[in-house]
């Protein structure tokens, strides 16, 4: 009985030095983000500097772009972040539905430094852009054999053999109009064409047999580097890991044409912390934070003039000479688009695969 | 016998023993409720309650009755067939006013907009350039704004899905759709998913509890008979990987599994197969992966069953002459079967509730039910539709265990 109260005593007391500590640190902010290797390097690029300038502790929390976790914290009124980092669909969303707070970017940031990507939302600032391309292994496949297009990534005849594509049927439907021929920035308009979906679906019908459908990042790399697919589609941050580690040479076709997928930094809506939060923001966006993190990543940055501050290796790696070939998932034209399809879009996609 | 005689002479004793008879079991009847009320509280509160208040979703239609307020009332003066009275257009063209600015605006257009596709934007793009008062005529504002307002198809929909309480949640989870004339139908062959989904979902969870069944069985009875230390090493083989987190284990299948995997380069080096099996990405991996993991779930009941079997009746049986297959038919098998039902029961319901598993190792046509309840709670917020989905995933459960129950008999589908 003595050692279960003593033992209970401890606990409580351990409760409160927790709950009291968290309580001390009054200047700390919560952000939440995606985790893994880009959360980490966030931490190193942004977090930590950040703190080391204002004294702000940033704790970090992670989730899978949920929204319904969004939108629990705000109708509840017991917010547990402060930022979110949130893809462009979950930004409009969140803005229109009030989960996430407006914000005059202008204000604070210069934002012509950001319309490469397609510049600011009315709660989100873009710090962040995840490119998707054409990838193959540039020691197995050279000089005529290199693949040039998406075009050539259909052609089953001079490239026989599986293709890797995400499990996923936005980014899949747009390089599906690129193979047709439609220019990358001409997309979102195509596809929210009469009949966009149906000429993209039909462009899919020619090549699923052949297609291995992955489901995570990591398995996209597994795919091209253990040679189950002839190439695939995958995203940049991907390429430059499985290089770097394990020595190996797979390459991107900028020139194919790629899509992007823009993330954004927004306030939730409510948090006593705004001053702080935007504060964060600011930072982050700046040349110097985005460089560093782009260094780590291998991501393009979203402030244009990072790209100044880029190592030569790092740079070579970036779009930057084909930036007109990036689709941009975002913009108003493209976000109404899959809001108001998005999910009908993604049954006919789960109905096409499982067919 | 003298002692009944008496009572029952008097006839005076035992109806003052049947009081206390009574008084006894009342008292023993509160006591138990006294302690059992916490836990009823406990499950009530944090079980009953919410699935309760979840499956209300997949009826609840609160948003349009509660935004469009005026256009409720008023729609009933509209007939299919001609265009919608003024009054209709000025009554919406009020309450979408009133949403002007508003978040609740995005809420009624996302609930819209999972009958009708583009109604979301059509909803949002006539509330940012309405004016701040009704003119004469709302219909030509409207239409002015927007010529899918001409369009019957809106109407309709804002007509049928006007009520409290709606079935359209319950028949979208179902692959059916009711039309303008209120008749239901199928839907499009391209959004059809949900049936055979369920049917996967059976499917792979049928063959995983058989196949589970197949292989527990026997080594949860080799568990029973053997020596308490061999007993030990075989539990905790057991076990360990029960312990393992799913994920972990989920991934280590696809480590093993891939082509240059570990279990093809063996099999390869051994001459057994020359060109590698796909053994992931396809049924074949889910049924490995999920196998693995719920093994545990069928051993673990079935051994402690096997346990308390006596080898006392078994040996009965055969010193009576009954071959080892008698034995094991007649006597070890019905001894069993509640161990069997128990670990059914198990693996059966865990696995219809998997969808990581079937989404990491499985190919594109091996996704089960779960996924989209996943999805549409997490990602999409449409809770109506996941709370249908779900609430026809318990239907579907409940039958089969009635069904097994009145088969095998509900006291053997006992779990102990």
């Amino acid at each position: 009985m003595n050692k279960i109260g003593k033992g209970l005593a401890a606990t409580v007391a351990l409760i409160l030095a927790i709950a009291v500590s968290r309580h001390a640190s009054a200047e700390s902010i919560t952000v939440v983000n995606q985790g893994g290797s880009p959360g980490d390097a966030q931490k190193i690029a942004v977090f930590d500097p950040f703190t080391e300038e204002t004294g702000i502790e940033i704790l970090v929390d992670t989730y899978n772009q949920e929204l319904a976790k969004i939108r629990a914290q705000v109708e509840t009124g017991n917010l547990i972040w402060d930022v979110a980092s949130v893809h462009s669909l979950n930004d409009a969303i969140g803005c229109d539905e009030g989960l996430l707070e407006p914000i005059d970017w202008a204000e604070h940031i210069d934002e012509s430094k950001f319309e490469a990507v397609g510049g600011f939302t009315d709660c989100g600032a873009p710090y962040l852009v995840s490119p998707g391309a054409l990838v193959y292994d540039a020691d197995r496949w050279q000089g005529e054999m290199a693949p040039r297009s998406w075009a050539d990534f259909w052609n089953v005849e001079k490239w026989p053999g599986k293709r890797a594509l995400p499990f996923q049927p936005d980014q899949v439907l747009e390089i599906a109009l690129m193979s047709d021929g439609v220019a990358p920035r001409d997309v979102p308009k195509v596809l929210a064409a009469p009949g966009g979906v149906d000429r993209a679906f039909a462009q899919l019908e020619k090549i699923k047999p052949y297609v291995l459908w992955w489901k995570s990042g990591d398995e996209s790399m597994q795919l091209l580097l253990t040679n189950e697919v002839v190439m695939g589609y995958g995203w940049q941050g991907r390429v430059n890991v499985a290089n770097r580690s394990s020595g190996r040479n797979l390459k991107i076709v900028w020139e194919a044409g790629y899509t992007s997928a823009v993330i954004y930094l927004a306030v939730m809506a409510g948090s006593p912390k705004l001053e702080q939060a935007i504060e964060l923001v600011k930072y982050s966006l700046e040349a110097e934070s985005q460089a560093r993190y782009a260094e780590i990543m291998g991501y393009p940055p979203a402030n244009v003039d990072s790209y100044a501050m880029l190592s030569d290796e790092n740079r070579a790696n970036q779009p930057t000479e084909y930036l007109d070939r990036g689709m941009m998932q975002t913009g108003s034209l493209y976000i109404g688009f899959w809001r108001d399809n998005g999910d009908s879009i993604r049954q006919r996609f789960s109905t096409f695969t499982a067919r | 016998m003298s002692a009944t005689t008496t009572l029952a002479d008097t006839g005076q004793v035992p109806r003052r023993l049947r009081t206390l008879v009574r008084r006894a079991e009342r008292q023993h009847l509160t006591k138990m409720l006294a302690l059992m009320a916490p836990s009823v509280v406990f499950v009530a509160l944090l079980f009953v309650v919410p699935i309760a208040l979840f499956l209300f979703r997949s009826v609840d239609n609160v948003e349009i009755p509660k935004y469009l307020p005026s256009t409720v009332a008023e729609i009933g003066q509209w007939h299919e067939g001609e265009m919608p009275p003024e009054g209709v257009y000025r009554a919406l063209t009020e309450d979408l006013i009133a949403l002007k600015g508003e978040p609740e605006a995005a809420v009624l257009g996302r609930r819209l907009n999972y009958s009708v596709p583009g109604f979301r934007g059509l909803v949002t793009r006539t509330v940012r350039q309405l004016p701040d008062t009704v003119p004469a005529s709302a219909r030509d504002l409207l239409a002015g704004i927007d010529e899918r307002w001409l369009d019957p198809v809106y109407w309709a929909t804002l007509k049928q899905q006007s009520g409290r309480i709606t079935d359209f949640y319950l028949l979208s989870a179902m692959d059916l759709q009711r039309g303008t004339d209120g008749a239901i139908t199928q839907v499009d062959e391209t959004q059809a998913v949900f049936l055979s989904l369920y049917g996967r979902t059976l499917y792979t969870s049928v063959g995983v509890t058989v196949i589970c069944l197949l292989i527990g069985y026997p080594v949860a009875a080799v568990m029973a008979s053997a020596g308490p230390a061999a007993a030990n090493w075989l539990l905790m083989l057991v076990l360990v990987p029960f312990w393992t987190s799913l994920l972990v284990r989920t991934t280590a299948w696809v480590v093993l599994l891939q082509t240059e995997g570990l279990v093809n380069k063996i099999l390869i080096y051994l001459g057994i197969i020359n060109e590698p099996l796909s053994l992931m990405f396809n049924t074949a991996g889910v049924f490995i992966a999920m196998v693995h993991v719920l093994l545990p779930y069928m051993i673990l009941p079935l051994y402690s069953v096997m346990k308390g079997v006596s080898p006392v009746h078994l040996r009965a049986a055969s010193s009576l002459g009954a071959p080892p297959v008698t034995v094991f038919r007649t006597v070890y098998l019905p001894l069993t079967i509640p161990g069997i039902a128990a670990g059914c029961t198990l693996v059966f319901v865990l696995s219809v509730g998997f969808y990581v598993t079937p989404a990491l190792v499985g190919g594109p046509s091996d996704q089960m039910i779960g996924y989209f309840i996943a999805y549409f709670t997490n990602s999409a917020v449409n809770w109506g539709l996941a709370s249908a989905l779900g609430a026809f995933l318990i239907l579907v459960i409940a039958a089969i265990y009635l069904v097994l129950g009145k088969v095998v008999g509900f006291d053997k589908l006992r779990v102990r």
